[in-house]
C-alpha cells in the first residue's frame, strides 16, 4: 500500500513538474529587452565530496563459523554528490504580498562502501543515483518538500552481475510558526537503518537558522548549530548512516547456499560527533567531523534464498552482529558553482536551504553544509575594498 | 607516499578554483551588509519582513543585473572603437537607465503595498546612508 502511495505521488511530482518547465510568460518591458545576465535559480550546484571511516574492530571474539571467517570489521565509505537546480518557478500574488517559487533539482550520488572484513577478499560496494527534488515555497510560511532518489547497488569487486535496484522518497511539508520555531511532519522510505524502512517524519527546530539553533529532525539527525560568522560553523549532532548494498558471494560468505551470486549487506550505525565547518570565498568549504560511532548493527541475509522457504519472512538473517562502539572519522569537500539569486531575510528560502540540506542526497544522510543562509555582519568591521562596491556607486557618489 | 601527486594536484586544483570565485564572493558580501544595515535601520514588523524581503531582493537582483551588464559592455569595448560600437553603448546606456526607471516605478509600488510610503521613502533614505557608510569605511582604509 505504501508502495503504491509513494509511485502515485512520484508520478504527480513528475507531471508537474513537466507542466511548470513548459510555462513561464514574461511581459516585454525595457528590462526585457536589454536580457542582463539575472541569476536564474535560488540554489546552487553543489558538488561535495565526503569521507568516512571507523576503524577495525574484533568479529572473531564470538564462536560462530561466519564470525571467525570474517575476523575483524572496519568501514571506509566515500561520496560524491551533486544537486543542480534544473528549473524555478516564481509567482507574486496580484498585490506583491505572497511571492511563492518552487524549486525542481537534480541529484546524484555515487557512494563506494568498503566493508573490510580481515577474513575474506575486500569488496567494493557501489550504490549509484540520480534523483529529483522539488521544493515549493507557498510564500506564507509554509514550504513542501518532495525527493525521489532511486538507486542501483553493485558489488564491483568480481564483475557486476549482482545489481538491485531500489528507490528512497521523502514527502514533508514544513511550517515555519515564527523565525525561532519550525515544525515539519511527513514520511520517508529510507534505508538508512539498513533496510527498506517506510517512517514518519517528524522534526522541530528552535531558534533562527542565522543564529544557534536546535535541530531535531527524527528520523534523520539531532543537531545544535551554532553559526560564528559567514566563515565558520559548529555543531553538536547525531545521526543515523547506513543502508543496503549488494554483496558478491563469490567468496562463499553465504556457505548455506554456495550457487547464490549475491546477497545483501545491510548495516547501520549511530554517529554522534562535532563537526567544523569552514568557507573560503563563497565556492569552497569544507568540513571534518570526528566522535563516536554506536549502535552499529551489521547483517547478511538473501532475499531470493529466504523466498524460497515460504515460511520464512524475505530478511531472516543469515548473519547478524551487533557491534561495539568506536571513534569515526569524516571529512568533506564542498564546491558550489554559479550565481544565485538573493535570498537575504526571506526566511522562508532559508528554510528551503535548510531542509535541502538536512535531506542529503540519496539518502545517504550527508549534509553539505549551511553557507547560504547569510549572517548579518556590520560595515564597521568588514574589510571593504572598490571592487566589493561596483554595483553600490555612481560617479558622483564621491 | 603513492598518494603525494594526487593530494597535490587537488590541492591545486581546489585553490585555483578558490581563486577564481573571489572576486565574486567579494561582490556578494555586500549583500549582507546592506541587507544588516536596513533591517536594523527599517525596524520592519514580522509580518512585513516577510513580504518585504523576497520583493526587494527581485528589484535588487535585477538592479545589479543592469548595472553589471553596462559595466561588462564598457570593459569589452575596444581602444580603437568605431563609430557604430560608441553608439550602440551610449544607446544601452539610455536604456539602461530608463530600464532602472521602470524597475524602481514597478517595485516601488510593489513595495508601498508591503510597508507603506512612509517606511519607503526611509528606505531610499537608508540606501543612500549605507552608501555614504561603505564608502567612508572605504576612504578610512
Amino acid at each position: 500500500m505504501l508502495s503504491k502511495i509513494s509511485n502515485i505521488i512520484s508520478l504527480c511530482f513528475i507531471q508537474g513538474f513537466l507542466a511548470l518547465f513548459c510555462t513561464e510568460i514574461n511581459a516585454q518591458s525595457i528590462y526585457d529587452t536589454i536580457k542582463p545576465n539575472e541569476p536564474k535559480h535560488f540554489f546552487n550546484t553543489v558538488v561535495f565530496f565526503d569521507s568516512y571511516t571507523k576503524p577495525k574492530q574484533a568479529l572473531n571474539d564470538t564462536v560462530d563459523y561466519l564470525n571467525e571467517r570474517l575476523e575483524t570489521y572496519a568501514v571506509k565509505q566515500r561520496v560524491l554528490a551533486f544537486y543542480l537546480p534544473l528549473h524555478t518557478a516564481k509567482e507574486f500574488n496580484k498585490d506583491s504580498s505572497i511571492y511563492s517559487n518552487t524549486h525542481y533539482l537534480l541529484t546524484g550520488n555515487l557512494v563506494q562502501l568498503q566493508p573490510k572484513f580481515g577474513g575474506i577478499t575486500n569488496h567494493n560496494l557501489i550504490k549509484a543515483g540520480i534523483g529529483l527534488r522539488m521544493i515549493h515555497n507557498t510564500g506564507k510560511k509554509g514550504l513542501w518538500f518532495i525527493d525521489i532518489s532511486p538507486f542501483y547497488t553493485t558489488d564491483v569487486t568480481f564483475g557486476n552481475d549482482n545489481g538491485y535496484f531500489r528507490m528512497s522518497n521523502s514527502f514533508i511539508y514544513s511550517h515555519n510558526f515564527s523565525e525561532k520555531f519550525n515544525l515539519r511532519v511527513g514520511l520517508t522510505k529510507s534505508f538508512l537503518w539498513g533496510n527498506r524502512n517506510y517512517l514518519p517524519y517528524l522534526g522541530f527546530r528552535f531558534g533562527k537558522l542565522d543564529k544557534v539553533h536546535f535541530s531535531l529532525q527524527i528520523p534523520k539527525n539531532m543537531s545544535l548549530n551554532i553559526p560564528l560568522n559567514n566563515k565558520l560553523r559548529f555543531s553538536l549532532y547525531t545521526k543515523p548512516q547506513g543502508g543496503m548494498f549488494t554483496f558478491s558471494n563469490k567468496d562463499s560468505v553465504y556457505y548455506f547456499n554456495r550457487e547464490a551470486n549475491f546477497f545483501f549487506l545491510t548495516r547501520y550505525e549511530l554517529l554522534s560527533g562535532l563537526r567544523f565547518d569552514a568557507a573560503f570565498g563563497n565556492n569552497f568549504s569544507f568540513y571534518i567531523a570526528l566522535g563516536t560511532s554506536s549502535r552499529n548493527k551489521l547483517t547478511f541475509y538473501s532475499e531470493k534464498a529466504n523466498a524460497d522457504r515460504p515460511n520464512l519472512p524475505y530478511k531472516t538473517y543469515f548473519f547478524e552482529r551487533s557491534l561495539k562502539p568506536t571513534g569515526f572519522l569524516n571529512f568533506g569537500l564542498v564546491l558550489r558553482f554559479g550565481k544565485t539569486k538573493n535570498i537575504h531575510g526571506n526566511r522562508n528560502l532559508y528554510e528551503a536551504m535548510d531542509m535541502n540540506n538536512t535531506i542529503g542526497v540519496g539518502d545517504n544522510n550527508i549534509a553539505p553544509g549551511m553557507f547560504s543562509v547569510p549572517i548579518d555582519e556590520s560595515v564597521k568591521r568588514s574589510k571593504l575594498n572598490l571592487a566589493d562596491i561596483q554595483d553600490l556607486i555612481d560617479a558622483n557618489d564621491f | 607516499m603513492r598518494k603525494l601527486p594526487k593530494i597535490i594536484f587537488t590541492i591545486c586544483f581546489l585553490i585555483g578554483l578558490f581563486n577564481s570565485y573571489q572576486g565574486y564572493a567579494q561582490r556578494e558580501k555586500i549583500e549582507v551588509l546592506r541587507h544588516s544595515y536596513i533591517s536594523k535601520k527599517l525596524e520592519l514588523s514580522t509580518t512585513e519582513s516577510e513580504k518585504f524581503w523576497p520583493v526587494y531582493n527581485e528589484y535588487q537582483d535585477k538592479l545589479k543585473a543592469l548595472k553589471r551588464n553596462l559595466r561588462q559592455a564598457y570593459k569589452n569595448l575596444p581602444a580603437n572603437f568605431t563609430d557604430k560600437e560608441a553608439e550602440d553603448l551610449i544607446n544601452l546606456e539610455n536604456k539602461t537607465k530608463l530600464a532602472e526607471a521602470e524597475l524602481f516605478k514597478t517595485y516601488s509600488d510593489k513595495i508601498k503595498a508591503i510597508i507603506g510610503i512612509n517606511k519607503l521613502l526611509k528606505l531610499q533614505v537608508y540606501e543612500e546612508e549605507f552608501k555614504k557608510e561603505v564608502i567612508n569605511a572605504l576612504k578610512e582604509k
